[in-house]
């Protein structure tokens, strides 16, 4: 499609409208990353010598890793739970018609509408000792004791996939709606079960959107300054507070910057990661 | 072209016209404007209640309070330093002061702006700000829950309180302060936490949360969460006041307590209405309203009797107030950042 | 042979359906939870309330620094979104038309603000501000919430602009009309929808912008979603909830007013 306007349309000055904009993220967006890099070869807080110190500080010490990598592995649990949720969801409403699809979209789409600030304070109220779920919990008889979902990484990742499941839905349900549904069709005719062309056909044709939703879930998920805290609290330290409390707490800003490139470095690398296995997927399925 | 929905050109005009309004001062008014610092809980409460009221009247300039822990007003003065600052009025607990004198970051309070300044009780007229009250901890804990009131720090090590008890972080006095104690307590001094350190870990399973300011921590006594924890007097009974079933009591060993200032940030252009703001909080009036209950601040006005709550459960007269447990904040500002530092890594899950 | 099919096919519905209904009770359930709790009559939130009354609504009159914190977040949701199209739309135009490694290189570098943890990116921002002497202002916060709405906008652009037929524009020059002429005649009218989808999305990423906002602003110009967070976090009485109350309402009533407007549902990818 765009090869084609490409070839109707003059090609006269068509690039230097993207100038304005690049210019913007040159000034705006690649300077004070550039800056965050520099920043972070200061051996000391008042950034009076240079050095690697930051980084030998960082990587010596068990304690930063463990950080570092339980924010990672927090991303991978939390985006799981919102697959696994999400797909059923968005297949159905991609397959959902006029009124009712309108009313999947509503469902999905308001979640990020609203503030996540206000909607991960909703969870605090329902996943504390004495909150909604406990309550109901304890009144069924399923637990003698509250059982600890606020302050405890099972409530974040929980809250995680919920604040950020529209971010899957999404690109899913495009997928979802793109399926040519002669394959599934064609599936069922040569004797497979509704289970097997699930797995065998939709789900290896969906895998654009999969890789789609996991990114931006993944993304939005290791970064959730807000969910981190409210619902992990203090003693659950998660990359985001670490880096703010290294940044504005403690004013150490070289330490704080080299913290932040290695985050920003690691969670690109899963990123780069997750679409280097979207474009083998597509290869596997179009030859 | 449809017709229904608008078109492109007015909606680019619309933008751009609600773009350039937006770029304008929103200002209805011409008049002066104060930001003032606060703290969380009680503290916002009582100075949106009380302080800003009084103040408007008596100047009619516009007020903003924003909550910020001792030690972020401080961390923010220090990275706007040279310019203009965020905030006219800082409000700080006696470590984070002496550390705002150290690095220049407020400036001396004149007496000939505030009248009231002279009516303090000696100790506390200070040439860099006055203070406005003592503040003090002790154990709050839920009478509904726990039966046999605690009496000191080691009943909070009590294994029947395992997953209950709720401690605040260092960036808060609160925090800090206990920390201080328990040091004290297991012989150690301001030069060095190591041995408030050690007893920590013990304290660890039966950790419910550690908050990271009082604001949070007084919330999770509210919904709960934590059932037995170190706890400053007058959020207690700000809390109790709330329907929250909640008590406090002094610890056998010593009330540990330090002042709470206000002061004049340096290179604001508003130093008078800064002063007057500081003023009022120093009047008869404001700190008898202060007093009553559920708000229990202690006064530090010469002329406002103690009485009520503040009368029976800390001090009868004047002097008993100096005979709580005191730091040396000197010492302890050198260590917090490492402090701060250990402590994060050591209450992790 | 029927059979086996029947039962087969009906538990993966079954089960499909089962989770995908509790994803929606998932979905809705904090928000409403949140609406109901802002009728409380307490000081403190429980879960059901114990009294009911709109107290903490009429509270919110008397919130100034919650209204200033609003029209802070209005005004720089405002410039961030004009800004955005402005930027956002030329890029499109300029990376649709060409197919060259520049125009891949381009969408990624403007895509990239979407993945790359905003709160390292904040803090950036702050440090090169503050080395270069500029306090935290409207300003600041609206560049910073500028970058890391525009991809909105340039992504529903650039969908839009890909649905374009060509044989629209073949046919406007076919008939006489000049570059500038199709340009503006056919081709903006065209994309108006996907502009103004982005545009929504923008203006809305705006207004609930946290880690962008966390390091860009100060005591003097709060948005509202760090206000929020400070009265959650610092204090102890329900405003927090009819605050979200209110938000959760403008937003529902925003939604609708959009998807009647211009269809925004269509473009969120």
């Amino acid at each position: 499609m765009t090869n084609r306007l490409a070839l109707l349309l003059p090609k006269r000055g068509e690039w230097q409208l993207a100038l304005p904009l690049a210019l913007f993220f040159i000034l705006f967006f690649i300077a004070p990353l550039l800056l965050l890099v520099v920043i972070s070869f200061y051996n000391d807080q008042l950034m009076t010598t240079a050095g690697t110190g930051q980084y030998i500080s960082f990587f010596s010490d068990g304690l930063n890793l463990t950080v570092l990598w339980e924010t990672l592995l927090l991303g991978v649990k939390a985006t799981a739970l919102s697959l696994f949720m999400g797909y059923p969801l968005a297949w159905f409403a991609a397959r959902a018609k006029g009124r009712t699809q309108a009313f999947f979209l509503f469902v999905v789409v308001l979640p990020i509408l609203t503030s996540v600030v206000v909607r991960t304070f909703a969870w605090v109220v329902i996943l504390g000792r004495q909150g909604l779920i406990n309550k109901t919990l304890m009144a069924l008889g399923l637990a003698s004791e509250p059982v600890r979902l606020l302050f405890s990484e099972l409530g974040v990742v929980i809250v995680l996939a919920q604040v950020q499941m529209p971010l899957m839905v999404l690109p899913l349900m495009t997928t979802l709606q793109r399926i040519d549904p002669n394959f599934a069709d064609a599936s069922n005719a040569l004797g497979a079960g509704a289970w097997r062309t699930f797995f065998k056909v939709t789900l290896p044709l969906s895998m654009p959107g999969i890789i789609a939703g996991c990114i931006l879930v993944y993304a939005a998920c290791v970064t959730a300054f807000v969910t981190h805290t409210l619902i992990g609290g203090v003693r659950l330290l998660y990359m985001p507070l670490f880096i703010f409390q290294q940044a504005m707490d403690l004013q150490n800003w070289p330490f704080a910057a080299a913290i932040s490139v290695v985050f920003m470095i690691s969670v690109l690398l899963i990123i780069a990661l997750l679409v280097m296995l979207s474009r083998s997927s597509r290869a596997q399925i179009y030859g | 072209m449809s017709k229904k929905g608008m078109n492109r050109r007015e909606v680019m005009g619309a933008g751009a016209a609600l773009a350039a309004l937006s770029a304008l001062p929103f200002d209805a008014h011409s008049a002066e404007k104060l930001v003032a610092a606060t703290f969380g809980g009680t503290w916002s409460e009582v100075h949106r209640k009380f302080l800003a009221p009084a103040f408007k009247k008596r100047t009619g300039a516009a007020l903003t309070q924003a909550v910020m822990l001792a030690t972020q007003q401080i961390a923010k003065l220090t990275a706007a330093k040279g310019g203009t600052p965020p905030f006219d009025v800082a409000i700080l607990d006696e470590g984070p002061a002496l550390n705002a004198i150290k690095l220049g970051l407020i400036e001396e309070y004149n007496p000939a702006k505030s009248p009231n300044f002279g009516k303090l009780l000696k100790p506390f007229q200070d040439k860099w700000g006055p203070s406005v009250t003592m503040q003090c901890i002790g154990i709050a804990y839920n009478p509904n829950k726990i039966k046999t009131p605690p009496t000191s720090w080691e009943d909070l090590w009590d294994p029947k309180y395992k997953g209950r008890v709720g401690i605040t972080s260092l960036a808060s006095t609160l925090g800090m302060a206990f920390l201080a104690d328990i040091n004290r307590l297991a012989g150690g001094n301001e030069s060095s936490m190591d041995p408030a350190f050690k007893k920590l870990k013990t304290l660890l399973p039966n950790l419910a949360a550690v908050s990271a300011n009082f604001g949070a921590h007084a919330g999770l006594f509210a919904q709960g969460e934590v059932d037995i924890g170190v706890q400053n007097f007058n959020f207690t009974q700000t809390l109790k006041s709330k329907g929250v079933p909640v008590e406090f009591v002094r610890v056998s060993s010593g009330t540990p307590a330090w002042r709470t200032s206000m002061h004049v940030v340096r290179n604001t252009g508003v130093s008078d209405l800064a002063h007057t703001y500081i003023d009022t909080h120093l009047t008869a009036d404001l700190q008898t309203a202060l007093q009553q209950e559920p708000y229990n601040v202690i006064p530090t006005n010469g002329g406002v009797p103690l009485c009520c709550l503040v009368k029976s459960q800390i001090a009868e007269k004047p002097s008993d107030l100096q005979k709580m447990v005191f730091f040396d904040w000197t010492k302890i500002n050198a260590g917090r950042p490492d402090w701060t530092n250990a402590f994060n890594r050591q209450i992790r899950v | 042979m029927n059979h086996s099919f029947d039962i087969d096919r009906a538990s993966f519905r079954f089960v499909f359906f089962a989770i995908a209904a509790v994803c929606v009770f998932f979905l809705m359930f904090p928000s409403v939870i949140i609406l109901i709790l802002s009728f409380t009559g307490e000081e403190t939130l429980r879960f059901p309330p114990p009294s009911w009354s709109m107290r903490w609504y009429t509270a919110l009159l008397d919130a100034t620094e919650l209204q200033d914190a609003l029209v802070l977040s209005f005004k720089v949701a405002v410039i961030a979104t004009v800004s955005s199209v402005l930027l956002g739309v030329a890029a499109a135009l300029g990376i649709a038309r060409s197919n060259s490694g520049w125009a891949r290189f381009l969408d990624m570098i403007f895509m990239s603000p979407l993945i790359l943890p905003a709160l390292a990116f904040g803090f950036a921002v702050l440090m090169m501000f503050s080395l270069l002497g500029y306090r935290p202002s409207l300003w600041t916060l609206s560049v910073g919430h500028t970058v890391v709405v525009v991809p909105f906008v340039l992504r529903t652009t650039l969908a839009s602009l890909t649905q374009l037929d060509p044989a629209m524009l073949e046919s406007s020059r076919s008939l006489g009309a000049g570059e500038i002429y199709t340009f503006r005649r056919i081709t903006l009218p065209l994309i108006s929808r996907g502009v103004m989808a982005g545009a929504f999305i923008a203006f809305m990423a705006s207004f609930d912008n946290v880690p962008v906002s966390l390091f860009l602003q100060d005591a003097r110009t709060q948005v509202l979603p760090i206000y929020l967070w400070d009265i959650i976090n610092n204090q102890l009485d329900s405003r927090a909830a009819s605050a979200s109350g209110v938000l959760i309402i403008l937003t529902i009533v925003l939604m609708v007013v959009m998807e009647r407007l211009s269809g925004v549902s269509k473009f969120m990818r």
